[in-house]
């Protein structure tokens, strides 16, 4: 009889693993840190804020005549602010729903697994081998199953976002390139203006002090406002990163899941962290 | 203005804030030249040119978050899908307790209660197949 329960119990587990027959191998290590690193990039802040607040910045270069129309313009990129912000966090949601995927619930899982051992430890009847196989098994068929539905909605997540993450981050991109950085060049020539104006108006006396003064501040400042350009840059090597590294595993989608993308996704993730890197860089 | 296209307008700007760093450029070479009033005239110019660029990009920039409106809703649409995929991911704990739950009906079926081991592989097989297989779930 008891013979007969260890062969049925055996049987039963065969079948739950033949009804599941599910491929085991899924390595998602590299989407996870992929999307981790576009989540932490994708979110960086500064640029949209020193948009915003270049205005306020400007007064001190202007005559007073000038405010009224600063204050206008700031009017209008406060009201932009809050679309900027919903580009940003868009992708960076998008990255992190990606990234939760990809890296799974392996604490939920496994705490489920600890579970399982204190009621295989109940199941008395069982020998300490098959409480072993046992375990295993129901491992085994655990890791499966979610391996499996990740891949599955992972592929799919990709496949159905990739195109409006690709145009979300151009127009992102576009922004910072075509509107953010020229417009901190126009402060940067507006700062060149005021202290030149001090330094070389006609009748100015030419106090030695002041000028070595004046040209020191105007370095400064104009330092202030590349250091901004700079960030603005490497937000937008970033954002470009992002979206190749996305198109890559787009591309490849029946490669993720599986061991096949380390190799060649591998220099997407290191030019990503490289960007993300120099981007921390500049805004310390 | 508003016939132009996002990229035309960008570029509209440049050519703007050129023209004022130009104008400020000549201003500083013909500087000897110039009488306080002149100089005067031309910086409220140069800061009006610089004004008027970065007004224009604001628009042009306005115009790129009008634009990328349709695309951002998919995308979130797209995260709103992760979401309910990640919480589909946490409700696997139900198949897992289901497979203790097999371990335990195995160990009932040794003592003679062979009956019950078909009803767990089903529910087992039951949960797995709903989340493998997310048609009829939020996969739609």
């Amino acid at each position: 009889m008891a013979h007969r329960a260890h062969g049925r119990l055996w049987l039963a587990l065969t079948v739950v693993l033949l009804v599941a027959g599910l491929p085991a191998c899924a390595s998602f290590k590299d989407v996870a840190t992929f999307a981790s690193l576009s989540a932490n990039g994708a979110g960086y802040g500064a640029v949209a804020k020193d948009y915003v607040g270049a205005i306020d910045r400007r007064k001190q270069y202007q005559p007073q005549k000038f405010q009224g129309e600063l204050a206008a313009l700031k009017t209008r990129r406060e009201a932009q602010r809050a679309s900027l912000d919903v580009l940003q966090q868009t992708i960076t949601d998008y990255m992190q729903g990606l990234g939760d995927l990809a890296s799974g619930n392996i604490r939920t899982y496994d705490e489920s697994l600890k579970d399982l051992g204190e009621n295989l430890n109940k199941a008395s009847l069982l020998t300490d081998s098959e409480k072993d196989a046992v375990g295993a098994l129901a491992t085994l068929l655990a890791r499966s199953v979610t391996a499996v539905y990740r891949q599955h909605e992972i592929r799919k997540m990709i496949q159905d976002g990739n195109q409006p993450l690709q145009d979300v981050a151009m127009a992102m991109r576009k922004i910072v390139r075509n509107g953010i950085i020229p417009d901190l060049q126009a402060e940067s020539a507006l700062v060149e203006r005021y202290y030149d104006n001090f330094m070389l108006a006609p009748g100015n006396p030419a106090e030695p002090v002041a000028m070595a003064l004046a040209r020191e501040t105007k370095a400064e400042a104009l330092d202030r406002v590349d250091d901004r350009v700079q960030s603005a840059q490497r937000y937008n090597t970033m954002l470009d990163k992002i979206a190749q590294g996305h198109q890559y595993l787009y591309d490849h989608l029946d490669m993720i899941g599986n061991d096949k993308p380390g190799g060649q996704f591998t220099p997407y993730i290191e030019s990503l962290r490289t960007a993300y890197r120099d981007l921390l860089e500049v805004a310390r | 203005m508003s016939k132009l296209t996002a990229d035309e307008t960008f570029e509209l700007g440049n050519l703007v804030r050129d023209a004022a760093v130009s104008l400020g450029d000549w201003r500083i070479e013909n500087r000897s030249r110039l009488s306080q009033k002149e100089w005067d005239e031309l910086d409220d110019k140069e800061i009006s040119l610089l004004n008027f660029a970065s007004s224009i990009y604001t628009s042009a920039i306005g115009m790129v978050l009008d634009d990328s409106q349709a695309p951002l809703s998919r995308l979130k649409s797209d995260v709103e899908h992760a979401k309910s995929a990640i919480q589909h991911i946490k409700a696997f704990k139900q198949a897992l307790d289901l497979a203790s739950a097999l371990v335990l009906f195995a160990g009932a079926v040794a003592s003679g209660n062979v009956a019950e081991i078909p009803a767990a592989i089903v529910a087992l097989e039951d949960s797995a197949a709903a989340i493998v297989n997310p048609r009829g779930s939020d996969d739609n």
